[in-house]
């Protein structure tokens, strides 16, 4: 019975074959197909839910089933089931790749999925390499103009190259530590972290994650894929891709918990460099994708806060806020990728008239946006004053205040956004909305409201689950 | 501070029911404009209601903390629902009742996006409310952003004059505000030890001297940017110019007044030491504004821009009340955020009912005006009146209250400010004389006089302030039993 704690992996690897089905059709039949993969997907996340309590180790000892890995498949199984939603039109996708579309979708979400339950250094990064040989391919997979070749390129060296650092840390780990497993090094951390080789090599060893997380100075990639990507790989990366990344980040992280000062400090310069620039930057964006991608490398410095803290209620808020972030980061992404029917490149002076378009789509694009910026009552403002609260816990007094001062500065370029769509008109016609995305958009608001307003349930959980981490 | 459970929800019930309100909007058609009022006026009338039965229903005998409401919110992070009303907040959630009533009222012509309008207005007051109830900080905070962010897209749409670039310098300033004030309140809740939010068990905690300091002047700042303490003022003209004459009310009249109550409320409170540290510099900065708002005030010629610089010489008499850290001052100083509040709701109301017709709010071009509309310049110059300080006004029992105690505390500022008031009231005399009192325009001649029940809501916002000014001891009494225990409390 063991293998019923591989039952949501066991699952998307079915969904994963179903879709390579598909993908043989000689003649691809996609109007027909897309409905089956949208309610396998659904019933991914009932699967994944079911399965958040379950707890076990697997493959001698290599995969350990927890709550808090069981928390992250239900958030992967979540994105991928959004992204899918707003994947019925893939305009700039040729219909003969539509199923690899969806096919390569489903093994990224089963490679992020092992991931977050890997405790062990080869099984993490096999499982990282699997989500991110599948992004590799789906980034160029837009057709058009060059500018997916040069996202792709990008991607794919600027992975590789993390990789590769990642590789050469987790090495020099395995050579002080003598193992692999997380569970065996643990103990082993405290000597190591003070010596340069335990520093280095464990800095070297985030670099994988770092670069999913867009963290400086592995952020390069972020704004030309951002671009480049279809609108909804872009949404997968992200959303789900950076919620797997803050996972494992956190259970890496925990190897310097309480010992090492020149870790913290390290990762309190990359936070603040990372909420920075990226709020800087963001501001003289005009293209709506890329705006996102400078605001992604601030958040995650914002979560980087909640790492740094080193404590329970630190990696508890950093869960939070890697949850809401997937929800209000991907509301503002639904909203682009309605308006885009065509799957262009949105300006942010392209939402005009939006308030009128689309009423419903313009309260979900203001609640997103909102979110993002931190006003409450959203998911956004509690989980970035729980990050907030958590680092100044420790006595990060002038990293609180930077990243305060950083939400205001941020301020500027989403009201740049609400600007956009509230205040400008546009006699362009009503967008008109199937009645599922009606459904989800009302979901997501609901969901960025309530569980801002009252974050308890949540707050417990995460708490539950990063027990099971340090 | 002793608390009394409500035996009845009355603050929940005031502050969702403005919730409800826009969740009902939510759902209606923009074409059913008249049920859209109507639902606005009565979620905004129940509130207003419940902010009477609180002020009227708080037993001053009990005192302490009365219909409170506390539930654990979230026990790991120490945040709790708390909400209570006592003698310092009672005249501000009865303040912010009688202006978002009238407000709605005086919104009642709004043709332009009206089912928006009012979703973000009543977004807004929940958010007003919820900060002069709350007694837990989280929940204060993130009140006093829900009320700070609306006004973005209110002026944005809504506005006139200048208000792209308005809206945006208004939010901007105010959320550098908050980015102090978060850093603030958490130095405070991590030092304390305890983990909690809550302001009351908070203020039993003895902050060591350099924390309470440099919180204090984070938060001083912070909030204070908000009660719009000179030199962090310049939005405010700007701002309430821009807004929509609801909005100005509301912002002049209540939203300033979080800025002080905040700063009241959160930093003298929890910061009794750093408050002392600091007391010198707020009373400098405080009357510096005072002086320096009756003086540029008196050099505009848009009406709008002259009350937008009164608002900033009147609400620094209430920093120089609070700076004196006497009963007196403070008790001034709550009265004035009430009276001043009113007064300001009714000069923009009485201006906005003006500009609606005449498109234009240029003292020159308006000329007589009070023998076109005679009752419309009523209103305006009863509200002068009232800013002037004349007795039998509520304003004149607030300022009287506050310069009395400045003068024994700070000799000469308290002077300067006494002189600057004067010399304001001669010329907001002098506006009053341009504007309503000297040839009528003859464009103007053919528009008719406010309605009986267009009038309605200036007719409720003066009877508050004449009410007040005649029995000021009902006003005085009750916040007294607040700021007496405050003040051996620090």
């Amino acid at each position: 019975m063991t293998m019923l704690l591989f039952g949501p992996e066991l699952y998307y690897l079915g969904l994963a074959f179903v879709i390579f089905l598909f993908s043989l059709r000689r003649h691809p039949r996609m109007a027909r197909d897309y409905p089956v993969i949208a309610v396998l997907a659904a019933l991914g996340v009932v699967v994944a839910a079911l399965s958040l309590f379950q707890q076990g180790d697997l493959f001698f000892k290599a995969y350990k089933v927890d709550l808090f890995s069981q928390i992250f498949k239900a958030a992967l199984a979540l994105g991928l089931f959004l992204v899918v939603m707003i994947s019925r039109n893939l305009p700039h996708i040729e219909e003969r790749h539509q199923a690899e579309f969806f096919l390569f979708l489903t093994t990224c979400t089963l490679g992020m999925m092992m991931l977050v339950s890997s405790v062990e250094l080869l099984t993490i990064y096999v499982s990282l390499e699997l989500s991110s040989y599948s992004l590799y391919i789906l980034v160029p997979l837009r057709r058009g103009d060059d500018i997916d070749v040069e996202a792709g390129i990008k991607y794919l060296f600027i992975g590789a190259v993390s990789s590769g650092f990642m590789l050469f840390g987790l090495s020099y780990i395995f050579g002080a530590t003598h193992s692999t497993y997380l569970a065996d090094i643990l103990p082993r951390m405290p000597q190591l972290v003070q010596s340069p080789i335990g520093l280095i090599g464990l800095l070297l060893a985030l670099a994988g994650f770092l670069f999913k997380l867009s963290v400086f100075p592995f952020h390069f990639w972020a704004p030309d894929v951002y671009q480049g990507g279809a609108n909804q790989v872009v949404t997968f990366i992200a959303t789900a891709s950076k919620a797997a990344a803050v996972a494992v980040l956190l259970r890496l992280a925990a190897l310097g918990a309480g010992y090492g000062y020149s870790f913290t400090q390290v990762l309190v310069v990359l936070s603040i460099v990372s909420m920075t620039l990226g709020n800087l930057v963001a501001i003289i964006q005009r293209d709506f994708k890329r705006m996102l991608a400078y605001s992604s490398i601030a958040h995650a410095g914002y979560v980087l806060m909640g790492v740094i803290s080193m404590q329970e209620a630190g990696f508890a808020s950093a869960v939070y806020y890697a949850l809401a972030y997937l929800v209000m980061n991907f509301t503002v992404f639904m909203v682009l990728s309605e308006v885009a029917t065509d799957g262009r490149d949105l300006k942010i002076a392209e939402l005009a008239g939006l308030w009128h378009r689309s009423p419903l789509l313009s309260m979900s694009l203001i609640l997103g946006i909102f979110a993002l910026a931190g006003v409450p009552p959203s998911i956004g403002f509690t989980g970035k004053l729980l990050l907030f609260t958590s680092a100044m816990n420790q006595g990060y007094f002038w990293l609180v205040l930077i990243g305060a001062v950083n939400g205001t500065i941020s301020l500027y370029y989403y009201l740049k956004v609400v600007y956009a769509a509230y205040f400008v008109d546009s006699n362009l016609p009503p967008i008109q909305l199937s009645w599922p995305s009606k459904l989800l958009n009302w979901a997501l608001c609901g969901v960025i409201l309530i569980f801002g307003v009252a974050p308890d349930s949540i707050v417990e959980l995460a708490r539950a689950a990063v027990k099971a981490v340090l | 501070m002793t608390e009394h459970m409500a035996s009845f929800p009355v603050l929940t019930c005031m502050l969702l029911s403005p919730v409800v309100g826009l969740t009902i909007l939510l759902f209606l058609k923009n074409e059913q404009e008249f049920l859209v009022r109507m639902v606005s006026l009565i979620s905004a009338g129940i509130s207003f209601a419940l902010s009477i039965y609180t002020f009227v229903g708080y037993d001053q005998k009990l005192g302490g903390l009365q219909f409170v409401e506390k539930y654990e919110w979230v026990k790991s992070f120490g945040i709790t629902y708390y909400v209570g009303v006592e003698g310092m907040n009672a005249p501000l959630l009865l303040l912010t009742g009688i202006v978002i009533f009238t407000g709605v009222l005086t919104m009642w012509e709004l043709k332009e996006r009206t089912r928006e309008y009012f979703i973000f207005q009543l977004a807004l007051v929940t958010g007003v409310f919820g900060v002069f109830m709350s007694y837990d900080m989280f929940f204060f905070f993130l009140f006093y952003e829900i009320a700070v962010v609306p006004m973005y897209v209110l002026i944005l749409i809504w506005g006139s004059t200048r208000k792209i670039y308005a809206a945006m310098k208004l939010t901007l300033y105010l959320m550098a505000g908050s980015g102090l004030i978060i850093p603030g309140i958490l130095m405070l809740y991590s030092s304390s030890g305890l983990f909690t939010f809550d302001m009351v068990r908070l203020h039993g905690v003895a902050f060591a001297p350099w924390i309470q300091k440099v919180a204090f002047v984070l938060m001083y700042l912070g909030f204070g940017v908000l009660a719009g303490v000179w030199p962090f003022h310049t939005w405010s003209p700007v701002g309430h110019v821009a807004a929509p004459t609801a909005v100005s009310m509301l912002h002049a009249g209540v939203l300033m007044k979080l800025g002080s109550f905040a700063i009241l409320r959160v930093a003298m409170y929890l910061c009794p030491q750093g408050f002392q540290y600091w007391s010198e510099f707020m009373g400098l900065l405080a009357a510096t504004g005072i002086v320096y708002g009756v003086f540029v005030g008196l050099a505009q010629t848009d009406l709008k821009y002259v009350i937008g610089y009164s608002s900033v010489s009147h609400m620094g008499i209430v920093g120089l009340g609070l700076a004196t850290g006497t009963v007196d001052g403070l008790n001034g100083a709550v009265f004035q955020m009430f009276a001043h509040g009113v007064m300001t709701a009714l000069f923009f109301s009485a201006v906005g009912f003006i500009y609606d017709r005449t498109h234009t709010r240029e003292i020159h071009e308006l000329g007589g005006f009070s023998k076109i509309m005679p009752v419309a310049s009523a209103f305006f110059i009863t509200a002068a009146l009232c800013g002037a300080g004349v007795p039998g006004m509520a304003s004149f029992w607030a300022e009287l209250l506050v310069l009395v105690s400045a003068v024994k505390v700070f000799p000469v500022r308290g002077l300067f400010a006494i002189a600057a008031l004067v010399i304001g009231a001669l010329f907001a005399l002098r506006v009053v004389q341009n504007t309503f009192f000297n040839e009528p325009n003859p464009k103007f001649m053919h528009f008719e006089d406010v309605s009986p029940f267009l009038g309605l809501p200036r007719m409720i916002l003066i009877g508050f302030l004449v009410f007040f000014g005649i029995f000021p001891q009902v006003m005085v009494g009750l916040i007294k039993t607040s700021i007496v225990p405050f003040i051996q409390g620090m």
